[in-house]
């Protein structure tokens, strides 16, 4: 008997998780004209990173189709799942989904699921775009080890996405975070260029990333002679796989915390 | 035909909708993220093109030229992306109906939205540029402020012109949204924000140079570089012309959907 109520709550958590996914899937095939927003910007600036590459090697065609896959799952994760905290805020679900009997996080990891997958879609039609822009082979040595450590980054956005959902249940200040905060983080986890570059007072912060280890794992392994972080390619996935975890264990904490700190003020309501 | 003391004058028009738009129906305007879009867009935007830029190493596109082109491209933030907002606010608030019935001068009603950001894209400008050339060290030629602040007025009227030229399009759509990412982005690669124009494949140069910004950032260019005024009038030209047919076929736009509106009684709903 002990042992029921926990069933039921692990029954709810998965029917929570699966009716949000669900949903999260339908809203998108109802509307998947919000797959532009997101895919324009990368696409964009893959083109433009190509651009300003040309004539720069073959290997540079990597940067330009690394950062804006990256701009793309980025744009996916963050702005669907935050978003989708603040649309909840806005029409007035906030509330009754944060005091059901369900813990949010459940809710928000089936947005993640669909946002994630759709970013990776995002991501390969920018593969696609710059790839035919540039009208030859790409030069990817070993195409498994990519496509997985392309996977360990996607992971590594989702949960910057997660612990960022969490705080966007805190803060009304969501829209501005994502909007004006975008270019900081393609900077600081040196997106298109290698961290290193970026003074060194700075490279404490970027490590606070899971993405920055993760692409720079990456280019190790993509980029023949890459220099990024002086610790090279082991300790790069292992930094990935690390501070990825602390913030998939931080999320859970963080959610709980705010959800007893919200349901405490009681202003959830509040837009 | 209302009575004439019951007219609204076109100058209340203006001046009401330039009050009140920035607090209902344009986008980006709370004070946090004007602040940013001044402040830390321009800043976080220029720093990552000069970084790919220093990488890249690429003779036509120095570290100069692309943190000029960007401080003047980061002015679509505040002039596109808000501006076109302004419809489908309306129509998302219900009060594109009544908007549509009232006897205001359209070109009053509309225009009057875009003044604030007209003001908010001179500072996101200004801020941009003296990023550039205190902080990027972009070269300045003595004697060209004149010429520059002329340019950086036009390139403010001129944007928020092709906004509203946007907004008229968005009367007729669902969302702008789209249009407005579109357009807020697809400058920094047809404008020469980032590498010379001459660069692209000529139906991409040509699709360029309608945009407003390109003409924009070529008369910044120029008038930062110095360049004498035989050069900057045209320039100027170009881009006064710009933000007037941008102005010129919003209007067509907003009267040609207006009437569509008044027949089928549905454009106007969200």
């Amino acid at each position: 008997m002990r042992h029921a109520p926990h069933a039921a709550y692990s029954i709810s958590r998965s029917r929570a998780l699966l009716a949000s996914l669900r949903l999260a899937v339908l809203s998108f095939l109802a509307d998947p004209q919000w797959l532009v927003p997101s895919m324009i910007a990368p696409v964009i600036f893959g083109l433009v990173a190509y651009e300003l590459f040309l004539g720069s090697g073959p290997w540079f065609v990597i940067y330009a189709i690394l950062g804006a896959g990256m701009m793309s799952m980025w744009g996916q994760t963050l702005y669907g799942s935050g978003w989708a905290t603040g649309q909840d805020r806005e029409l007035g679900t906030l509330e009754p989904t944060l005091s059901a009997p369900t813990p949010y996080l459940y809710v928000v990891f089936g947005r993640v699921a669909w946002n994630t997958v759709s970013g990776l879609l995002g991501g390969a039609i920018v593969f696609v775009v710059v790839a035919v822009t540039y009208g030859h082979p790409l030069p990817i040595v070993d195409p498994v080890a990519f496509a997985l450590l392309f996977a360990v980054v996607i992971v590594s956005l989702a949960s910057v996405g997660i612990v960022l959902s969490a705080a966007f249940v805190y803060t009304r200040y969501a829209g501005f975070i994502q909007n004006v905060g975008e270019f900081a983080f393609y900077v600081g986890t040196g997106c298109m260029f290698p961290v290193v570059l970026l003074p060194f007072w700075t490279t404490p912060f970027a490590l606070i990333f899971p993405p920055t280890w993760a692409l720079d794992a990456l280019r190790y392994q993509a980029i023949p002679g890459y220099h990024g972080l002086p610790w090279g390619f082991a300790w790069d996935l292992l930094g990935a796989v690390v501070t990825t975890s602390a913030y998939l264990g931080a999320a859970g904490a963080v959610f709980r915390r705010v959800e007893h700190r919200v349901l405490e003020i009681g202003d959830l309501s509040d837009y | 035909m209302p009575r004439e003391e019951n007219r609204t004058s076109f100058w209340r028009t203006l001046w009401v909708n330039a009050i009140f738009a920035p607090r209902t129906s344009l986008g980006f305007m709370r004070v946090d993220f004007v602040l940013g879009t001044v402040f830390i867009i321009p800043f976080t935007q220029m720093v990552f093109f000069a970084f790919v830029a220093g990488l890249a190493g690429n003779p036509g596109s120095s570290v100069a030229f692309v943190v000029i082109g960007n401080a003047v491209a980061t002015v679509t933030y505040s002039s596109i992306f808000s501006v076109c907002q302004t419809t489908d606010s309306e129509k998302q608030a219900g009060t594109m109906e009544h908007l549509l019935v009232s006897p205001a001068n359209r070109f009053a009603l509309y225009f009057g939205r875009g003044l604030i950001p007209i003001l908010i894209s001179l500072a996101t400008v200004t801020v941009g540029l003296s990023y550039a050339v205190f902080l990027f060290h972009a070269p300045l030629a003595p004697g060209a402020l004149v010429s520059l602040a002329i340019s950086v007025v036009l390139t403010s009227f001129a944007m928020v012109g092709f906004g509203l030229f946007l907004a008229g399009v968005a009367l007729y759509l669902r969302t702008s949204i789209i249009l407005g990412n579109i357009f807020l982005f697809l400058g920094l690669l047809l404008s020469g924000t980032n590498f010379p124009l001459a660069s692209l494949p000529l139906p991409l140069q040509w699709a360029g140079n309608l945009l407003p910004l390109t003409w924009a950032v070529t008369a910044v260019r120029a008038s930062m570089a110095g360049d004498p005024l035989g050069t900057l009038l045209p320039l100027w030209g170009l881009v006064s012309a710009s933000a007037v047919a941008s102005v010129a076929v919003a209007v067509v736009f907003w009267e040609t959907f207006e009437r569509r509106a008044l027949a089928t009684g549905t454009i106007a709903r969200f």
